[in-house]
C-alpha cells in the first residue's frame, strides 16, 4: 500500500490537459449526459431509500401520528406541538442529550488517541510484524457491533463474568455484589469500550496508510533542527496527514452519534433502565413500543439535525483543505 | 380499511348461519369456516408457557387441519420484547391471523383497532357464559370483547422444601413478619444462599406488596385514571419489598436487572431457597429438574397481616388481528383451542388456570397441593391492573419496572414512585 | 526511524505482544466460552474449562440458527451485487468526468450517509407497509443497498481515479467506444476496489439490526443479528451458546476482513487522500 498511494497524488497534473484536448462535438455531448446517466441509478436509490424518508419523517414529526392513526390510515397535524413537547422535557436535557453528546465525544476523542497511538507504533515495525499487527487489529474490527456488544455484556457479567470473577479472586469484590449496567457511568464506560474497541482499528490502518506516504526528508530536516518526537508529531506529521485526519474524525464522529445497537443489546439498554437512553433509542422505543410515530420521527429530526450541524462544520474544514 | 369492516360484519353473520347450516354461502366468498383447504392460518403462541409445546402444537396443527382443511403455521414467539413485537406487526400488517395476548396488553391494542371485537362470534358460537370473570374483564373496552379467555394465572410463592427445612422454616408465612423471619432465618443459616430474590425486572413480583399494604397503581373515578403508586400504603409497600434487598440482603445485586426466568435460573441450582414465580412454573420445573420438581412446596403471598395478599391475575385472550384475511377460519382456531380438550390439556400441562369455570373447577378439584396454594391466591386475591387503553404504555414505557430498579439502585422510594406516578398520568391524560 | 538498540527492540516486542493481546483477546473470549464445557464456573481462568462443540450443536441443531444464516446470506449477497454495479457507475461518474453539480454530488453522497438509521426507520417502515414490502427479503435488500450505496461509492472513485488516464486514451484513440472501454479496460483494473466494496456491503448488510429487528416479524425470516438476540432473550444465562451463535456470526466476516485486508486499506486510503 505504501507504493499505491503516491503515484496517486498526481492526478490533476496528467488528466487537466489531457481533458482540453480537441474532443469530437458529438462525443463531446455524449461526454456532457454520461455522468448523468452512470450517476441516475445511485441518485435514484439514494433519493428514494435516504432523502425521501428524510421529507417524509420530518411530516410525521409534525403530527401527533400513533398505531391508531397509522391503522385508520388518517393524519393528525399538531404543528410544533412534538418539537415544543420533546424540548421542555428535562429528560431529553439531563439524561438523553448529555449521553448522545458526552459519549460520542468521549468515544471520538479516544477512538482518535488509540488509533492514532497503534498506528504510529505500527509505522515503527518492520514488514513482517505490522502485517501481523494488522491483521490482529483487523479482526477487533471485523467483529460485528452485535456479537462484540455481547462479548462485552459477557465479560462484565454481574454473576460469572470474567471481571467480577477476576475481582472476586482477587478478593477486592464479590460475584454478584454489583450491576454495572444499571448505573448511568458504568453502563457508558463498558459501552465506551466497546465502541472504541470496535471503532479503532479503522482510525489506526487509515492513519498508517497516511504514514506511509509522509516523506522520510520531512522528518530528517525537522531532527537537523533539533526537534524531538512530540514536535516531529506536531510538526510534521499532523499537517502532512490533516486531510486525512478530518475525515476519520468526521467519519467516527458520524458512527459514534449514531450508536444504536450497542446500547440497545446491553442489559437495560433497550428502554428499561431509562436513564442510559440516547437519542436513537429513545426514538426507536417511542415509535415501536410507544406505537408514537409522530414523537418517534420528532425525535429523529432533532439527531439528525445535530448530526447535519456537526458534519456541516467537518465539511467545511474539509473543503478547505482540498478540493473534493 | 372500510372494506376489512365490511368483510368482518359479513363474516359475523356467515358464523350465525353456519351454526345451523355448517354451510356457508355468503360469508364474503371465502366459501365457509370447515372449508379452509389450501389455506394457511399463522398462530403466535407465547413461549415458555407450556413446557411440552412442541407435542401439543403437532396436535394442535393436526386437529385444526382435521377440521378445516386449512393449514396452521404455529410460531412461537418470546415474551420479553413481545409488545414491541406485537405493535410493530400492527402498524406493518405483518401480524399472524390469531395470537396469544397477554391481558394486560387488549385494551390498548383493542384501542388501537389491532384486533377484534369478538363478542358477536363468541355469543353465536354460544360460549358466552361460563367464562372466567377476570379475564372477561381484562379483555373488554367499550363494552366489546376483544379476546376470548384462554388461560390464566397468578403468582404465588414457591420453595425448595428441603432448603427450608434445614433452616426449620416450612410454614405458610402469615404476614409480612413471618416473611422477613424466614428471610433472615435463611440467609443466616447458609451466607451463600439468595433467600429471597427481589427481581428488578418482574413488576408483578412486587404488586403484592403495594396490594397487600393497601396501596393502589392507579384508581379510577368515572372515565379518569390516576396515579396512586405513590401513595402512602404504596410506597410502604414498595419499601418494605425493596428493603429486603437492599436492608436484609435477601437478594444479590445482579438481580436488580433479573427477569423471572433468572430467579428461575438461579432457583434451578438450588442457590436460591424461594421466590415469587407464577402458577405455571411447576410444570417447567418438572420438565426440567424432575429431582427439584419433587421438593416444591408453595405457599400464598402473604399480605402485612395476613396470609393472603392480592397477586396479579394474569392470562392470555385468544385475539384475532383485524388485518386477517380468514376471519372464521381464525375464529375456528380460536374456538379449537380455547374449547374443549385442547383448553383441558393446556391448562394440565401449563399449572394455568382455563379460561372457562367448568374446566377451571375441574382442575382445582383434581389438583395437587401446589395447585390448589395458586387457586387459593387467585381465589381470594386475584387483581388485575388498570383496563385501561393507557395501561400497555405503561408497560411497554416499563415505567414501573423503571420504577423499582431505580429504588433497588439507590433512589429514594417516594422519588421514584412519583416520577412513575408523573409518567403514568402523562400517559392517561393522552 | 531506522536506530536498532536493545531497548527499543524490547520495547518495541512488548508493544507487539500487548497490542496483540489487548485486540484479540474479546475474540479469543468469545471463542474460549463457546467450546467451553461450563462457562458460567469457568470464572477468571484463561483456558476453557473443557472442550466440547455441544454449543454450536444446540445453537445450529435445536435453536435453529441456519436458518438465519442463510436468511443473512440471501440479503448479504444480493445487496453486494446490486451495490457493487450501481457504485461502479457512479464511482466512474466522479471520478472521471468534471460537469456541473459534481462537487454537490460528492458532498451529497457523504451527507447521506450521517443520516441515521434511527431516523429512517420509521418512514422507511411505513413506506415498505405500503409496498408489502415488510417481512421480505427483497424489501430489506433494497434498503441495504441505500445504506451501503453512499460508502460504496466513496470508496471505488478512489480506485478508478487511480487507473491511468493515458490507458483510456489509448483505448479511445484505438477506436473503441466508452462502453468497451470501461468494459475492457476500466472494470479489470477496479477489480480489486470491488472486491474491497463488496466485502464493505457484505459486511453491512450481514451487520444490520434494527432494521431486520423492524422489517422481519416472521420467525422463519430472522436474520442473524434478530435471531442471535431471540435466542439471547431466551436464554440470557446460557453463556456458552450465545457465545457459540455469536462465533457463528462473527467468524465469516472476520475471515473475509483478515483475506482483502490489503484490498481495503488501499481503497481508504485512496479515498481519504483523494479526497
Amino acid at each position: 500500500m505504501s507504493t499505491a498511494a503516491p503515484d496517486l497524488r498526481d492526478r490533476q497534473d496528467g488528466a487537466a490537459p489531457l481533458e482540453r484536448r480537441a474532443v469530437p462535438p458529438g462525443r463531446r455531448l455524449r461526454r456532457g449526459l454520461a455522468p448523468w446517466l452512470l450517476l441516475a441509478p445511485a441518485l435514484i436509490v439514494l433519493g428514494v431509500l435516504l432523502l425521501w424518508p428524510m421529507v417524509r419523517v420530518l411530516n410525521l414529526s409534525l403530527q401527533d401520528y400513533e398505531l391508531k392513526n397509522l391503522l385508520r390510515g388518517d393524519s393528525n397535524y399538531v404543528g410544533l406541538d412534538n418539537y415544543v413537547q420533546v424540548l421542555t422535557d428535562p429528560f431529553l436535557w439531563q439524561i438523553v442529550l448529555p449521553n448522545t453528546v458526552g459519549f460520542a465525544i468521549v468515544c471520538v476523542v479516544l477512538t482518535m488517541a488509540v488509533g492514532t497511538v497503534v498506528a504510529l507504533f505500527l509505522n515503527t515495525l518492520g514488514t513482517a510484524w505490522r502485517s501481523i499487527c494488522t491483521t490482529a487489529i483487523m479482526v477487533a474490527w471485523a467483529v460485528p457491533a452485535l456479537t462484540g456488544t455481547y462479548i462485552f455484556v459477557w465479560l462484565f457479567d454481574p454473576q460469572s463474568g470474567l471481571v467480577i470473577s477476576a475481582l472476586d479472586g482477587l478478593g477486592l469484590m464479590e460475584a454478584g455484589s454489583v450491576n454495572w449496567f444499571t448505573n448511568r457511568w458504568s453502563f457508558y464506560a463498558i459501552a465506551t469500550l466497546n465502541v472504541v474497541y470496535h471503532g479503532f482499528p479503522f482510525i489506526a490502518v487509515t492513519m498508517l496508510a497516511g504514514l506511509t506516504t509522509v516523506p522520510d526528508e520531512l522528518y530528517e530536516a525537522a531532527a537537523l533542527d533539533g526537534a524531538g518526537a512530540w514536535t516531529r508529531f506536531w510538526q510534521v506529521t499532523v499537517p502532512t496527514l490533516r486531510p486525512i485526519i478530518a475525515v476519520c474524525v468526521i467519519l467516527s464522529t458520524i458512527w459514534d452519534f449514531k450508536v444504536f445497537v450497542q446500547i440497545f443489546l446491553m442489559p437495560g439498554g433497550d428502554g428499561s433502565t431509562r436513564e442510559v437512553m440516547n437519542l436513537g433509542v429513545w426514538s426507536y422505543t417511542q415509535s415501536f413500543a410507544q406505537g408514537e410515530y409522530g414523537m418517534g420521527s420528532t425525535i429523529a429530526v432533532l439527531l439528525t439535525a445535530l448530526l447535519m450541524v456537526i458534519s456541516v462544520v467537518y465539511i467545511r474544514t474539509l473543503m478547505k483543505e482540498e478540493e473534493l | 380499511m372500510i372494506a376489512r369492516r365490511h368483510v368482518l360484519a359479513a363474516g359475523a353473520a356467515g358464523s350465525a348461519a353456519l351454526a345451523l347450516a355448517a354451510c356457508g354461502g355468503d360469508s364474503g366468498g371465502s366459501g365457509g369456516e370447515v372449508d379452509g383447504e389450501g389455506k394457511t392460518l399463522t398462530f403466535w403462541l407465547m413461549e415458555g408457557t407450556n413446557a411440552s409445546a412442541d407435542a401439543y402444537i403437532e396436535e394442535l396443527k393436526t386437529a385444526f387441519t382435521e377440521a378445516t382443511g386449512a393449514t396452521l403455521d404455529v410460531q412461537v414467539q418470546p415474551w420479553d420484547g413481545a409488545h414491541d413485537k406485537f405493535v410493530t406487526a400492527m402498524a406493518g400488517g405483518t401480524g399472524p391471523d390469531v395470537a396469544e395476548v397477554g391481558t394486560t396488553w387488549v385494551p390498548e391494542f383493542a384501542d388501537a383497532g389491532g384486533i377484534d371485537d369478538l363478542s358477536e362470534d363468541i355469543e353465536a358460537a354460544g360460549l358466552a357464559d361460563g367464562l372466567v370473570e377476570g379475564l372477561v374483564e381484562a379483555g373488554s373496552l367499550d363494552g366489546g370483547t376483544y379476546g376470548m379467555p384462554w388461560y390464566a394465572g397468578v403468582r404465588s410463592i414457591l420453595a425448595n422444601r428441603e432448603m427450608l427445612e434445614a433452616a426449620g422454616v416450612a410454614e405458610q408465612p402469615q404476614s409480612w413478619d413471618d416473611l422477613l423471619t424466614m428471610i433472615t432465618t435463611l440467609k443466616e443459616h447458609d451466607p451463600d444462599w439468595i433467600p429471597f430474590p427481589v427481581a428488578g425486572g418482574s413488576i408483578f413480583s412486587a404488586m403484592p406488596f403495594v396490594w397487600g399494604a393497601g396501596g393502589e397503581i392507579a384508581t379510577q373515578e368515572g372515565e379518569t385514571w390516576t396515579a396512586a403508586i405513590n401513595s402512602p400504603e404504596a410506597v410502604e409497600g414498595l419499601t418494605w419489598y425493596t428493603d429486603l434487598a437492599l436492608k436484609h440482603d435477601a437478594s444479590t445485586s445482579a438481580a436488580t436487572t433479573w427477569l423471572e426466568t433468572d430467579s428461575l435460573a438461579a432457583f434451578l441450582q438450588e442457590t436460591v431457597p424461594m421466590f415469587i414465580t407464577g402458577s405455571w412454573v411447576p410444570a417447567t420445573i418438572e420438565a426440567e429438574n424432575p429431582e427439584l420438581a419433587e421438593k416444591l412446596v408453595a405457599f400464598t403471598i402473604p399480605a402485612k397481616d395476613s396470609a393472603v395478599a392480592p397477586s396479579f391475575l394474569g392470562g392470555s385472550l385468544m385475539c384475532r388481528f383485524t388485518e386477517t384475511a380468514e376471519p372464521e377460519l381464525a375464529f375456528e382456531l380460536i374456538k379449537l383451542v380455547t374449547t374443549g380438550d385442547f383448553a383441558t390439556r393446556w391448562a394440565e400441562e401449563t399449572n394455568y388456570f382455563p379460561g372457562t369455570t367448568a374446566a377451571l373447577d375441574e382442575v382445582v378439584a383434581g389438583g395437587d397441593e401446589i395447585t390448589k396454594v395458586f387457586a387459593t391466591q387467585m381465589t381470594e386475591g386475584g387483581k388485575s391492573v388498570p383496563v385501561t387503553p393507557a395501561w400497555g404504555k405503561i408497560e411497554g414505557a416499563k415505567t414501573l419496572g423503571t420504577m423499582i430498579s431505580s429504588v433497588l439502585d439507590g433512589t429514594a422510594v417516594q422519588d421514584a414512585a412519583d416520577t412513575a406516578a408523573e409518567e403514568m398520568d402523562g400517559f392517561f391524560s393522552e | 526511524m531506522n536506530r536498532r538498540t536493545p531497548a527499543t527492540t524490547a520495547a518495541r516486542a512488548i508493544g507487539v505482544v500487548v497490542l496483540l493481546a489487548l485486540t484479540l483477546f474479546p475474540f479469543y473470549w468469545m471463542l474460549s466460552t463457546a467450546v467451553d464445557t461450563s462457562p458460567l464456573s469457568r470464572g477468571a481462568s484463561l483456558l476453557p474449562s473443557g472442550l466440547t462443540l455441544e454449543h454450536f450443536e444446540h445453537v445450529l441443531v435445536d435453536a435453529g440458527f441456519l436458518r438465519y444464516v442463510r436468511v443473512s446470506l440471501v440479503v448479504a449477497l444480493g445487496t453486494v451485487v446490486l451495490s457493487g454495479a450501481v457504485a461502479l457507475l457512479a464511482a466512474v461518474a466522479v471520478a472521471r468526468f468534471r460537469f456541473r453539480l459534481r462537487t454537490q454530488v460528492l458532498v451529497m453522497v457523504l451527507m447521506v450517509q450521517m443520516v441515521p438509521l434511527e431516523a429512517l426507520v420509521i418512514p422507511l417502515f411505513l413506506q415498505a407497509r405500503t409496498l408489502g414490502m415488510l417481512n421480505s427479503l427483497l424489501g430489506l435488500t433494497i434498503v441495504y443497498l441505500g445504506f451501503s450505496l453512499a460508502f460504496a461509492i466513496w470508496n471505488l472513485r478512489g480506485f478508478v481515479a487511480a487507473v491511468p488516464r493515458e490507458l483510456e486514451e489509448a483505448a479511445y484513440v484505438d477506436g473503441a467506444s466508452w462502453w468497451r472501454m470501461f468494459r475492457s479496460i476500466l472494470l479489470p483494473l477496479v477489480a480489486p476496489g470491488l472486491v474491497a466494496t463488496s466485502v464493505f456491503s457484505f459486511i453491512t448488510a450481514w451487520n444490520e439490526f434494527i432494521f431486520a429487528l423492524t422489517f422481519m416479524q416472521d420467525g422463519s425470516k430472522y436474520t442473524v443479528g434478530v435471531g442471535l438476540r431471540t435466542f439471547f432473550t431466551q436464554n440470557t444465562a446460557d453463556w456458552g451458546s450465545v457465545m457459540a451463535a455469536s462465533t457463528i456470526i462473527a467468524l465469516p466476516v472476520v475471515l473475509f476482513f483478515v483475506l482483502v485486508q490489503r484490498n481495503l486499506a488501499k481503497g481508504i486510503t485512496a479515498g481519504a487522500v483523494k479526497g
